[in-house]
This record gives structure tokens, sequence and C-alpha cells, in this order.
């Protein structure tokens, strides 16, 4: 069979994670937030646990340690800049320029940890990206973006995504990234139009209907009004938010190979504008105990949407995977991991 | 004998096994033979959920076990724990429900006592300074359309000012500035800033029937500020808000500043209790009745259509859970203070 498209498939159950998510919370609380660091171990090992491709799931080997160690870095960076912040603030401003200065370096190292501590078939990822592109793409480009006004932010955040993704490997083979800094720019002009349509669409409304007529009003109901408003821009944001998310997955992962291989993602924005919504709606509802079920449906909702697309058969790609004997980075890969999120 | 995965660790390739414990020791059989390993040399994973359990063994490859109860009943059958505690704790629909309620009653101590007892002590650290520069802020945003120049007489401010500035209070007085407002939106209204700028607008000083009314007004906003109460409000909304963003995920933000607004838009019963009470020490002090605080706070709710609702809102229930403590109730609470003397 040529290139049969194998599908992600995802076995979590918002009941089974509901029972773990609650008893991570209480034990995090009792232990006044050490537990934490377990509690992540548990929920990436439950969520890669239940991630299948190819009747193989996917696993996690992060040490509660190592991710402990990272979160009390990470205090302790934000603690001394807020403290000294109030007391000295020319010392808070040389910690804050320290943070930045070192931050694409603890990015590196995060990236690194999360690969290396990932794994398919008992075969590990790694991340082989260097500390000076690094340098590049999170410092000097980010600084840049802001002198331009943010007119080259779709082309960092392709930068950024090509940097991960073409220094990023399963075993022996290297992923790469092929999507143009164009296509990044075409998301974010539509998800401009649609929000600068809306905003405008909402003033237009709110001011013909209410030309004049602002001072003879009681209060409650210029008060009910805004609220009203309020909540119309927040179900717009909930609208364009998921088609600003959804395109540039699917971008990204339609984009990204591994080796001849290929992965795609065909998230809609309706679909996922439905799932953010209604899980919204829920946690508020049940004052935010159904958010572990929220998490599992999002999950299901992405995992699901993506597929490997093998260049010829999957036996023939299952077969062609190799460990590296000693991975690349894997000396620091275990010092510490930074939860910050791309 | 329990059915199994074995992975190398070398390629992605999968064996199907049998495993089982004999003596001490691990004996897989597959199509390679039979390989024994000891207990020692290889890592059991926790229960988690329905995934499968792994084996990760000390000289590389691992073992992945799906058929959990024959997995269990072969680690009984060697001694060994089939669960760990915390697997046992996460399978519970028991510990779940206990977990839940231990949890929300964490929730709920937190945001009624923790919270602003932090607050406090944080609100005590903040530098004067910075507190001043969040009233200049706030003022420069008002006035640009909620608010106008008061248009009270130069003379009638100086009265007024001189009177509150002249009042004493043996316990001493925080630092204040007395601002003037008008303003129709806001209607007869006084309130204080974190930085201890206090403003009052033209429609409050015409609808006082006595300046005495309007000095008591003052001096409750004055407890306010000597309790540090708009400082520790605005630090307790911002810890809300954070903590409900995160919550609810990056995407909510703008969702998670609705509730936020709504919880701590008001002071809590507790902190318009206080005021009160300091309100009306300091007034009995300077030899003015507290009772003038009583007459002002009764028109102050005749005046706002918001207010009257409250008059008729008597149940107890609806009190409870009203972060504003019923006008009434504070009148009747002043008047008997009054009574006392």
């Amino acid at each position: 069979m040529q290139n049969q498209e194998q599908r992600f498939s995802f076995t979590g159950t918002g009941s089974e994670y509901f029972r773990i998510w609650i008893v991570n919370l209480i034990l995090t609380i009792l232990t006044l937030g050490i537990y934490s660091a377990w509690a992540k171990v548990r929920r990436m090992q439950y969520f890669y646990r239940n991630t299948h491709l190819h009747e193989a799931s996917f696993d996690y080997h992060g040490t509660a340690v190592a991710i402990l160690k990272g979160r009390l870095i990470a205090v302790g960076l934000f603690a001394a800049y807020s403290i000294t912040l109030r007391l000295l603030p020319p010392l808070g401003l040389t910690i804050a320029l320290f943070i930045a200065l070192i931050m694409p370096y603890l990015l590196v190292l995060s990236f690194r940890f999360r690969l290396y501590n990932s794994s398919y078939r008992g075969l590990r990822f790694s991340f082989v990206g260097s500390v000076k592109s690094a340098y590049f793409t999170f410092l000097a480009l980010p600084v840049f973006t802001l002198f331009t006004l943010y007119l080259l932010a779709p082309f960092t955040h392709q930068r950024i995504k090509a940097y991960q993704h073409n220094n990023s490997r399963f075993g022996l083979s290297n992923f790469s990234f092929n999507a143009g800094a164009g296509s990044f720019y075409k998301i974010y002009f539509f998800t401009l139009i649609q929000l600068v349509l809306v905003v405008s669409l909402f003033a237009y409304a709110a001011y013909s209907m209410f030309k004049g007529k602002m001072a003879h009003m009681p209060r409650e109901a210029i008060v009910g009004f805004v609220l009203i408003a309020y909540l119309l821009l927040i179900i717009a944001s909930l609208l364009i938010v998921p088609y600003f998310i959804s395109r540039i997955q699917n971008l990204i992962w339609n984009h990204t190979e591994l080796g001849d291989h290929r992965f795609s993602s065909s998230l809609s924005a309706r679909g996922l504008a439905w799932i953010i919504f209604s899980n919204l709606i829920l946690i508020v509802l049940t004052l935010g105990l159904f958010k572990p079920f929220a998490d599992i449906r999002l999950a299901r909702y992405k995992i699901e949407h993506m597929a490997l697309l093998p260049a010829d058969s999957i036996e023939n790609f299952i077969a062609s995977e190799q460990q590296q004997i000693a991975a690349t980075g894997t000396e620091t890969a275990e010092i510490f991991d930074l939860d910050i999120g791309f | 004998m329990v059915k199994a995965i074995f992975y190398d660790g070398h390629s992605a390739r999968q064996q199907a096994v049998t495993l089982g414990i004999v003596d001490g020791r691990l004996e897989m059989r597959g199509g390679d033979g039979v390989l024994e390993i000891p207990l020692s040399a290889m890592r059991i994973s926790e229960k988690m959920g329905n995934t499968p359990r792994l084996l990760h063994f000390a000289k590389g490859g691992h073992c992945e076990v799906s058929n959990h109860a024959d997995f269990e009943s072969m680690l009984e059958g060697a001694g060994l724990k089939p669960q760990s505690l915390i697997s046992r704790f996460e399978s519970s629909w028991h510990h779940a429900l206990l977990a839940t309620l231990l949890a929300t009653g964490f929730v709920i101590a937190s945001f009624y006592w923790g919270l602003p007892w932090i607050a406090g002590i944080a609100a005590a650290k903040v530098p004067a300074s910075l507190a001043l520069s969040i009233d200049a802020h706030v003022l420069s945003a008002v006035d640009d359309g909620l608010m106008q120049p008061s248009k009270l007489g130069r003379a009638r401010q100086q009265i007024l000012t001189r009177r509150f500035n002249g009042l004493r209070n043996e316990h001493g007085l925080p630092a204040h500035t007395l601002e003037f407002r008008n303003s129709k939106d806001i209607g007869a209204n006084a309130f204080a800033l974190p930085g201890g700028t206090i403003v009052v607008t033209d429609q409050l000083v015409s609808l006082a029937g006595n300046d005495e009314e309007i000095l008591a007004v003052l001096t409750h906003e004055l407890g306010h500020v000597s309790e540090q109460h708009p400082l520790r409000q605005l630090l307790q909304s911002s810890v809300v808000g954070l903590a409900m963003t995160w919550y609810l995920g990056d995407i909510s933000s703008l969702l998670a500043a609705a509730p936020t607004l709504l919880l701590q838009s008001n002071y809590s019963r507790n902190f318009e209790r206080r005021a009160d009470r300091y309100a009306a020490d300091m007034l009995r002090q300077n030899g003015i009745a507290p009772s003038r605080l009583a007459d002002i706070l009764g028109k102050l709710e005749s005046s706002h259509p918001a207010a009257k609702a409250d008059k008729q809102q008597t149940s107890r229930i609806a009190e409870f859970f009203s972060t504003h403590p019923v006008t009434a109730e504070r009148i009747r609470t002043l008047r008997g203070e009054a009574t006392r003397e």
C-alpha cells in the first residue's frame, strides 16, 4: 500500500483525566506548589500515552526534579526582578535585561528537554538547534520586529517555527520545515481584516443605536449596554482566535516533513471555535470543574486532525527509524525544563 | 503469563512477548528466545488511567503492557505492590469527590480570607510614590469625560477643605488630599483612591443638607484611606484577574476580566463597615454626631435609582451574597452608635 495516510488518534477520556487532575490539584495545594512538578509529569504522560500513531503510543520521560529545578529558576528570576524593581528600580531593570539576554539560551535548553524526553516506539526525539541561531531568532528578530511596528511579526513567527522544526529529530531522521514567510503574512492579513471588520461593525451599530440618547439613559441601561457589547466582542474574538490558531497549525504541519515523510493537519476554524466556545461556557457553569474535560476535548480535536503521510509504506518508515547511539545535547537536556510555550 | 510489546530502543520495531516473574526475575519470552532480567534492573511505571504500563530496562529497551488486570495479579503474585498509592487515588471516584470538595473549600477560603490577608500585607509594602502615581493616572483618565472641573466657587471649596483638614483624630491621620469634581454621570458620590486622594462630586455637596454631612462622608472615605482599602482592593482584583486568565487560558483573557469586574467592583461589606466605624469614631471626637453619616447615606440611596432596589432587598440570603452592605443596615448601625452616646 502506497502513501497510506496514518491518522493520529487520542484515547484519553475526561472522566479518567478528571480524577488524575483533581488528585494532582489537591496534592499541589497541600505541598504548597512543590508537587506541581510531579503533576506535570503525570499530565504529560497521560496525554502522550493516549496519543497513538500506527498501533503505538508516545511517551514522556521528563523527571519531576528537572521540572522543579526549572520552576525554581523561573520563580527566582521573576521574584528577583519584581522585588528589586520596587526597591531599586535601576537594578530591577538590569535584571530584566539580564533575563532577556539569557532567555534564548534557556529556550534552547527547554526545547532540548522537551524533545529529548519525548519518545515514540522507544525512540527518542531530540533538538539540535544552535544557541547562536536561537539568539538571532528569539532576541534579535523580536527586538527588530518591535522597531518595525510589528510589520515583521509574521516573518518572525515563520523564523521561529523554521528554527524549531528544522532542528528537531526523531531517532536519526531530521524534521524539516518549508513554509515561506508569505503564507504567514497571508494568515496574519486575513486575521487583521476580520478583526477590523468586527470592531468597526460593533462601533457602527453602537453609534447608530444610541446616537444622541446617551445623555437621557439611566445609568443601568448604559452599564447593561456596555456589558452586552463586551460579551459580543468576546464572541467575535472567539471566532477570530480559532481562525488564527487553526490556520497557523495547519500551515505549520502541512509544511513539516520527517525525512521523506509528510504530515497533514486539517483543523477547521469553525470546529475549533465550537470546542473553545462550548468549553468556556461549561467551565464557567461548573465553576472550573469542567477544565480537565475541556483539556481532553481540545487535545482530541487537535490530535485527531493530524496525520502522517509516509513516503512509501508505513512499515518501511517504521523499519528505517533507528536510534542515534549518543543523542546530541543529552548532557544538557536533562538539567531542567522551563515551561515556556511555543 | 502476560502479553506485552517489546521495543529494543534501537529501532521502532515492535516484538510480541509474554512476561512472567520467577524468583525475583522477569522472564520475557519472544521470537528471540527467553530473556531474564532482575527486577532491580527495571523501572515499572505507575498506572495512569487506561494507558499501557511501561517497564523500562536499565540496559535499554522497554515493554508496554495493556492488560492491567493480568499484570497487576502478576505483580501481586510476586509480592510487589500492584499500584502505587497515587494511582489508587487517581482511579477512585470517592477520592476524586473528596479532593473536589477539598479543592473547592480551598479556593473559597483563599478568596474570602487568604487573598484579603495577603493583599493587606502587600498594600503596606507598596511605596507611597507608586500609590500616588496610580491616583494621578486614575484622575487623568476620568477627567477626560466622566468628570469635569468642579463648579463650586473657590471660596466654598476652601471652606470645606479647611473644615475637613481641621478635624482631629487621636489615632493620627493618613496622608490625603481632597479633590472636587463635577459629574452628572456619576451623580452624588465620593470615593478614595490608592494614594489617599479623596474625590467628592459637586452633586454630593449640593445633596447634603449641611456641611457636617459632607464631612461625615469625607471621614468615611478617610477610613478607607487609613486602612488602605483602595490599594488592597486593587491588589485583590489584579490577583483574581491573573488567576482567572491563567485558568481559562490565553484566549479568554477578555472573558476572565468580566467576572473579575463583577466580583470586585465594590468594596466588601467588611471594608464599608470598618470605614463607617472609623468615621463614627472620628466624628464623635470632633463633636459631630455619627448620625450625620446615616442622614447622608439615606439621601445618597434615594438619589441613585440603582440603590432603590436595595431597599426592597431585605432577604437575608441576598444580603449574605451581596458585596454591598445593605445601606439600611449600615444606617441602623450608625444611628445605634449615635444613641449609645
